[in-house]
């Protein structure tokens, strides 16, 4: 009998266990790391996430064999030719790119109504747009804006492949207005290299979601190089490693860029104009309606770290998680230009004759074109207060060139709570500014017409031509002014276990030796507290004594 | 008596505890350089390959990259690998000295620290070398005189190319392996 009542309350502890154990592993929460894997269709069905299944799924994802298409089935002699083919399916497409950054090139600021966008602001690397379109707008989502009279109404200059084409071999080349290359060309000129002509035929017929590639190609490449501008973004990032970026991992989570930029309408989240830059709340589901997808927090969720780092999760009201997960930006030798000086520009080489230099790793150090270039990778950041808002420096706009000029300052302050302490390049430069009337200028460089700096290196003359265009003042007395451009790093993200440590920013000369509006414990020490401190650290020591004695002698006296 | 022995001990823990804590800064020594760490690393290889003496390029290895392999982030740690004919030749044909082979190449270290500067690191080969007797000591010497050329930088001069790779790499076997001086 009771070896039956054993064997009966065995089998119920079997039982209830199996129930709880099954219970507990269907409710008990992901790791914040595993949200994101877990939108993923793959992994909801209850396939293991890796780079092979996701690929299929995205191969198969697909309801249209664009190849089997009867409209894409015929040689086009253009890019607009290509667009009218797709707008016979996609109608809504040309009007949605139209609404978009990536087509306008023009934003409003909603809080002052300032003009903003690549159209509008003035950068301490190219400059301006303005005038040198045909050079520029390799890197728009269009086809022949060549100067101020762009068509922006009509739908046929949509340039649907540059962000479609998974074959690598669509390329828009400065000098042709958005163009792609319609016949082989030698590229960079007198550079014995070649781009072939694009075969548009065979690219419309396997397009697909935006890759790497179609993203990189203007944003790895901005500035006129590979790393060239936002420090955090170069072709490193087509197949990085783990060391680089967790995310984009090609071995591991393999992200894509629109992974975190979600796009809805063709509108891509994320922009430097409208940065989200001290998201709160819990990790979101991807598939909900999310203002900020592109947000760290969006998958990570605010308290992130748990177990013994759970004391990390008091930093995320103040510290943008990228401050501490992306130690150093450029982690790579391609690295990132730091500063670019265009008043040696015009200085020929001893010949004479105009001069390109490279410096120690094979990177633009001098060119007769543009000045001089200095090159940096693995650059410890600069950290500022930051509420995701930048003050612009727009064309046309008031300088001070006895001062460094701000060509955007980020805007933040430690009393609200609109605000962390995020990490920044800075880009230095010098750059022509009109003497007279204190105003950045816009120079015509690119070019093959009389007033193009990279023509006739006639500084003058340039600018006389980029004031016209841009419709401003030119007064003939020019100068250079020393400028400083930042730019918030978000992308290359590394290992956790690369994260800063303590020390990093809690000491004297640590990271955050210049933050301000925080007591930041390790960097900063009031004697009077510290002394208080010291005194009761004393006093509890010699507390313990004289209890502890009294209570021994207590003992060995028997009291 | 024992005053004096309580002195000379004193004395000679003194010393001892002077010795340990400052023998890294004699055996090895540190400093800022004025260039990125590819531009320091191309002027110290043009200076190597300058030198005369029978020096030249063994190669130069990224301690950084096995650990990005792996997965993991260091700041950039590039080493700058020379050897000299004139120096490793006689230390290589005596028997009893070819265990210092495993000081060969000569290398000078650049990498880059926390506080976003650029350091040059070297062993301090005259101090080393006499810890092995006269012959050692002298060729050790003349290491140390080539050495300090290779970190005289002139920055009126542009930046030359750094030369990545092992110059004369060869093939499999024992007779592998570059033939940069050593």
């Amino acid at each position: 009998m009771l070896s039956i009542s054993r064997a009966a309350i065995a089998a119920w502890t079997v039982g209830a266990a199996l129930i709880c154990a099954s219970a507990f592993s269907a409710t008990s929460p992901q790791p914040a790391g595993a949200v994101a894997s877990s939108a993923d269709p793959a992994a909801a069905s209850g396939v293991p996430f890796n780079a092979a299944t996701s690929a299929e799924f995205r191969k198969g994802a697909s309801t249209a064999d664009h190849s089997r298409f009867r409209e894409l089935d015929k040689e086009f002699k253009s890019g607009p030719e290509v667009t009218k083919a797709c707008l016979s399916c996609h109608n809504e497409a040309a009007r949605q790119v139209q609404h978009t950054k990536h087509w306008t090139w023009d934003v409003v600021n909603p809080e002052n109504k300032k003009r903003l966008g690549k159209k509008n602001v003035i950068n301490n690397y190219c400059t301006s747009p303005i005038s040198n379109e045909k050079d520029c707008m390799a890197c728009h989502v269009g086809y022949g804006w060549k100067d101020g009279n762009f068509d922006f109404s009509s739908e046929e200059n949509v340039d649907c492949l540059v962000c479609h084409d998974t074959t690598a071999t669509y390329r828009k080349l400065p000098g042709d207005a958005g163009h792609p290359v319609y016949e082989r060309k030698e590229f960079p000129p007198h550079s014995g290299k070649f781009v072939e002509a694009a075969d548009l035929k065979k690219i419309a017929q396997r397009i697909g979601k935006s890759g790497r590639s179609n993203c990189g190609a203007c944003h790895f490449y901005g500035a006129g190089g590979d790393g060239t501008k936002h420090g955090d973004l170069s072709s490193a990032l087509k197949k990085p490693g783990k060391y680089l970026d967790v995310h984009m991992n090609a071995e591991g989570l393999n992200f894509t860029c629109t992974k975190c930029h979600q796009t809805s309408g063709h509108q891509v989240a994320g922009s430097r104009y409208q940065l989200p830059a001290a998201e709160k709340g819990a990790a979101h589901i991807r598939g909900k309606a999310d203002a900020a997808p592109e947000a760290c927090q969006a998958c990570h969720g605010n308290t992130p770290h748990s177990g013994r780092l759970s004391l990390l999760n008091d930093h995320t009201a103040r510290v943008a998680c990228q401050t501490c997960h992306i130690p150093e930006f450029a982690r790579d030798p391609i690295g990132t230009e730091m500063s670019w000086d265009w008043s040696t520009a015009t200085k020929m080489g001893p010949d004479g004759k105009p001069v390109v230099t490279k410096d120690s790793a094979g990177r633009r150090a001098f060119d007769t074109k543009k000045g001089t270039f200095v090159w940096d990778s693995y650059v410890i950041p600069e950290y500022v207060w930051f509420n995701g808002k930048f003050d612009y420096k727009a064309v046309g706009d008031k300088i001070d060139p006895a001062q460094v000029v701000k060509i955007n300052r980020p805007e933040g302050s430690p009393a609200g709570d609109d605000s962390r302490i995020w990490p920044m390049k800075v880009h230095t430069g010098k750059q022509a500014y009109d003497k007279v009337n204190n105003t950045l200028i816009v120079a015509h460089t690119a070019g093959e017409d009389d007033t193009a700096l990279w023509h006739n290196f006639d500084w003058v003359k340039a600018i006389g031509a980029g004031m016209k265009a841009a419709g401003l003042p030119f007064s003939g007395e020019y100068g250079f002014v020393s400028t400083e451009m930042r730019w918030p790093i978000a992308h290359m993200v590394a290992p956790k276990e690369d994260a800063l440590n303590c020390i990093q920013c809690h000491s004297p000369d640590g990271r955050m030796k210049n933050i301000g509006g925080v007591y930041l414990p390790g960097r900063d020490a009031k004697p009077w507290f510290d002394w208080g401190a010291g005194v009761l650290s004393v006093l509890i020591f010699l507390g313990v004594l004289i209890h502890g004695g009294i209570r021994y002698i207590s003992t060995r006296k028997g009291v | 008596m024992v005053k004096i022995i309580a002195s000379f001990l004193l004395g000679a823990v003194s010393v001892t505890a002077l010795l340990w804590h400052s023998a890294s800064s004699l055996m090895f020594s540190e400093r800022v350089s004025p260039f990125g760490v590819e531009e320091t690393v191309a002027r110290i290889q043009e200076n190597m390959q300058n030198a005369g003496n029978g020096w030249s390029l063994s190669g130069l290895r990224n301690a950084a990259k096995p650990i990005q392999k792996d997965g993991g982030n260091v700041l950039p740690v590039l080493m700058v690998e020379g050897c000299s004919t004139r120096y490793s030749g006689p230390i290589l044909k005596d028997d009893n000295l070819r265990f210092l082979s495993i000081l060969m190449p000569c290398k000078v270290s650049v990498y880059k620290k926390n506080d976003g500067k650029v350091y040059i690191a070297t062993m301090n080969a005259a101090l080393i070398g006499r810890l092995f007797g006269a012959k050692v000591g002298g060729i050790m010497a003349n290491v140390a005189n080539d050495q300090a050329k290779f970190l005289e930088f002139d920055a009126s001069k542009p930046a030359p190319k750094m030369i990545e790779g092992t110059p004369g790499a060869g093939g499999p076997g024992a007779g592998s392996g570059a033939d940069g001086g050593c």
